[in-house]
């Protein structure tokens, strides 16, 4: 395959699990703007442990997944505490925390970054996005994607019959902490260089986007968003320099012209209701 | 006959504001108790606290001789205190069906399970008993429909559903005649002569005296966050500090 | 030394307390946070640099980061606010994001993506006071950001305006209901915000004499973090909040290692937010 199209498609690859990763936040109605934090500490773990260890890439991809998740288990429960803009402000700070840490701290390179990681392939990519691309499916269609429905729609109510909301919220931001530290792991691996500078707040801020401008109903506006916003400023090349300039106002007129994003669940529903009617008849 | 619910001394303050105070009270096994009071009166408070969303700052709450005051909402429900709000809070992405499935988990031993994603024979049953409790409530027929877009009355009666789903034993129902029409309230009537009858404890917050006299077996009076009659309808139509808390005489 | 550093820490701090008002008249008139806001701050230093590359002196370039950072703040308002006036406070912030963005790609179209810098006219000069060395710039900065910031505080405090500003912050729908304008109010108040914030940028520029496109990401954040520690919500917090990370960058920078100066601050940021969200002056007490 040509050189550009793999790599277009691998951080497209990256990109969707970063989207799911803000997504299992987003569905219990918590918005984290600090997931870049939890993909740098999927990168740089998992880097130290091929190239300063030895390890064999999928054991260092597993320890760095589970560092994040660790993390984000730690972290949850003070942050989840918070309430409104004090808990973006609250994950917003971890991120940066984060990386500001990698940036100096010198066993994994600090200001130098990291090189030396290989053996992402793009396949891999494709396989994890597919594996959590049925992950969600799965966990939509089960009793505890219904709860989280009603945790995301109304939190007071969720708790009067019996959801523990404030369970639900610590699984979607571990487990939204443990796909994004794959993602950090996959793309270190992918890139062979990192530096802090790879995971600051607009890395968090994109993940988030994707989100809301496909559409939070289902996690499919997630994967849809970050399809489109890979390619988007692939596909605006002909504007030459002006082209990341009409990006932004594109995602500035999105976010004011349609808020809900591109993909409803009502139209998910009726494209699934159309289908079983045609297959009736 | 045995206490199901109890409160023992309980003060809520907001600030300097007292909401409730020094309220104590019983509600009986099968009992429907009325909670009635002028705007203000602290009665959405009562409920508040009894449910855990608000913590008393002092006194107690027992469930079966159980304290139950500081623990969370979410553990209260699952105790068996279920309750309907003022303002109907429903779930607009959820399917009229959908809500009481999703309430029914409340009382779930098992919760691991809830992820598995494939139809079982467990979840055709849960299916099957769903239905059976929109029945209960009329609704059966439009259980597909987005549940925010039923008629007023009909969001009533499923908050009730919901609220049934979770397998309480005691229900508090905040209001459940509030805009209805009077076809919809007799409706609401029957329903909870039904409830009585099968067993279920209630309490019941209303403005609608005519309906609180006619289904309560005992009311409990509250003005300015203070218990200040409680009986038999009668016997609290005719007492004369409540006459004067409803007219607003001065003390 | 120590007094040395205090002076240093003071007036990078008023500079941060520039951006911390900011954000803090948005958040109480609205309620809801404008994350672009560290672009406004970019957008006022290229304002400045545009025009010193053409010759202007000091007070030209300031006051050109002050009109153009402040109508910048407006379209803002205009655009990721207004149509989204009814939405959850999430919605408008991540379309301020999304408008970030967008300022950071017109910069570095317009400007490239290394850094850029005021043309240097002469040599700083230096004044001499005991042990302390003061530079003029440092004197600019400090005499323009303490003018801003105590007119400021007049105006919230003694004018119809800074009225209107705190009734609506109050309650917006009885301050509608009193002849206060919601959509005037919030127009003006973004435009002081964004003004404030471009005037930080051009003092900023001078003291560490470049500006690149992406600088608003960290100085917004340095922002926020001033208003959490002054406490949500008022205005005097935020002052002191931006004062008090100034002091604690440059005493950071003295006394431990530079390398770690952002990791401090932002764990600082974050142990606020865990252990004391309310900030040092909780709002009511402030205002």
């Amino acid at each position: 395959m040509n050189v550009y199209y793999e790599g277009v498609l691998a951080s497209m690859g990256i990109n969707i699990l970063l989207a799911l990763s803000a997504y299992a936040m987003l569905a219990t109605d918590r918005l984290s703007l600090g997931n870049a934090g939890f993909m740098a500490i999927g990168a740089y773990v998992s880097s130290f442990l091929t190239v300063e260890l030895g390890w064999n890439l999928y054991p260092a991809l597993a320890a760095g997944a589970c560092a994040a998740a660790v993390t984000g288990a730690l972290v949850g429960l003070p942050v989840l505490r918070l309430q409104g803009i004090y808990f973006v402000m609250g994950t917003l700070a971890f991120g940066e925390v984060v990386r500001t840490f990698f940036q100096n701290f010198e066993p994994t390179g600090g200001a130098y970054g990291m090189r030396g990681m290989s053996g992402t392939s793009l396949e891999m990519i494709a396989a994890f996005v597919a594996v959590f691309v049925l992950l969600f499916l799965a966990f939509e269609v089960s009793r505890a994607g219904r709860a989280a429905y009603a945790v995301r729609d109304d939190d007071q109510a969720a708790r009067s019959i019996g959801i523990n909301v404030t369970g639900a919220r610590l699984l979607a931001l571990v487990s939204g902490a443990l796909i994004a530290g794959i993602a950090g792991a996959l793309f270190a691996h992918y890139a062979l260089y990192i530096e802090s500078g790879n995971f600051n707040f607009l890395v968090s801020a994109n993940a988030v986007l994707f989100v809301i401008l496909g559409g939070m109903q289902t996690f499919w506006g997630a994967v849809l968003g970050a399809v489109i916003f890979t390619l988007l400023p692939e596909a605006l090349r002909f504007l030459a320099d002006w082209r990341l300039s009409a990006y932004g106002a594109l995602l500035v007129a999105l976010m004011v012209l349609r808020p809900e994003g591109l993909l409803t669940r009502t139209f998910l529903i009726r494209l699934w209701r159309a289908r079983s009617g045609r297959d009736a008849a | 006959m045995s206490v199901i619910l109890e409160a023992r001394g309980v003060d809520k303050r907001f600030g300097g504001v007292a909401a409730v105070e020094r309220l104590s009270f019983c509600v009986d096994a099968g009992e429907l108790v009325g909670l009635i009071g002028p705007n203000g009166a602290g009665k959405t408070t009562v409920f508040n606290l009894v449910t855990g969303v608000h913590r008393p700052t002092a006194g107690e709450i027992l469930h079966r001789g159980t304290r139950i005051s500081g623990c969370d909402p979410t553990a209260i429900a699952r105790r068996g205190i279920a309750r309907t709000f003022q303002n109907i809070r429903l779930f607009p992405s959820l399917t009229v069906l959908e809500h009481i499935l999703v309430a029914q988990a409340c009382r779930a031993t098992v919760r691991a399970t809830q992820f598995w994603p494939f139809r079982t024979a467990g979840e055709r049953e849960r299916r099957r008993q769903a239905l059976a409790v929109l029945d209960g409530v009329g609704l059966s027929a439009r259980r597909d429909e987005a549940a925010t877009h039923l008629p007023y009355g009909a969001q009533r009666r499923l908050e009730i559903a919901r609220a049934l789903a979770t397998g309480p034993e005691l229900l508090l129902l905040d209001e459940p005649a509030a805009g209805l029409n009077d076809t919809e309230t007799a409706d609401l009537r029957r329903l909870l002569d039904a409830l009585r009858a099968q067993g279920y404890t209630i309490l019941l917050v209303e403005h609608d005296m005519k309906l609180v006299m006619q289904v309560c077996s005992r009311i409990l009076v509250l003005n300015f966050g203070r218990l200040i009659a409680s009986g038999p309808p009668a016997q609290v139509r005719s007492d004369p500090g409540v006459i004067d808390a409803y007219l607003g005489v001065a003390h | 030394m120590l007094g040395q550093q205090l002076v240093n820490g003071i007036t990078l701090g008023s500079t941060y307390a520039l951006i911390a008002i900011g954000y803090t008249l948005v958040l109480g008139v609205l309620k809801k946070l404008n994350i672009a806001h560290g672009e406004l701050f970019m957008v006022g230093a290229f304002a400045g640099i545009a025009l010193a590359a053409l010759g202007a002196p000091l007070p030209v370039n300031l006051a050109a980061a002050f009109a153009v950072a402040g109508l910048v703040a407006v379209a803002v308002e205009r655009v990721c606010f207004h149509p989204l006036r009814h939405a959850s406070f999430l919605s408008p912030m991540l379309t301020t994001i999304a408008f970030g963005i967008l300022l950071q790609n017109v910069a570095t179209q317009m400007f490239g993506s290394e850094p850029s810098r005021f043309p240097h006219s002469a040599e700083p000069q230096q004044f001499a006071i005991g042990s302390l060395s003061i530079s003029a710039v440092q004197i600019a900065i400090l005499a323009t950001a303490f003018t801003l910031m105590f007119g400021l505080d007049l105006l919230v405090r003694r004018t119809r305006w800074g009225i209107a500003l705190r009734a609506t912050s109050d309650d917006p729908e009885t301050a509608a209901q009193h002849g206060v304008h919601p959509s005037r109010i919030t127009i003006t108040t973004f435009f002081v915000s964004g003004a404030l914030a471009g005037v930080a940028g051009v003092l900023t520029t001078l003291v560490y004499s470049q500006v690149t496109p992406l600088i608003g990401i960290r100085q917004g954040l340095i922002g926020m973090v001033a208003i959490v520690i002054g406490g949500l919500g008022n205005l005097r917090g935020a002052m002191i909040g931006g004062l008090a990370l100034g002091l604690i960058e440059t005493m950071n920078d003295a006394y431990f290692y530079a390398g770690y100066r952002d990791f401090v601050i932002f764990s600082v940021f974050f142990a606020f937010l865990i252990f004391k969200p309310e900030g040092l002056f909780p709002a009511q007490a402030g205002r």
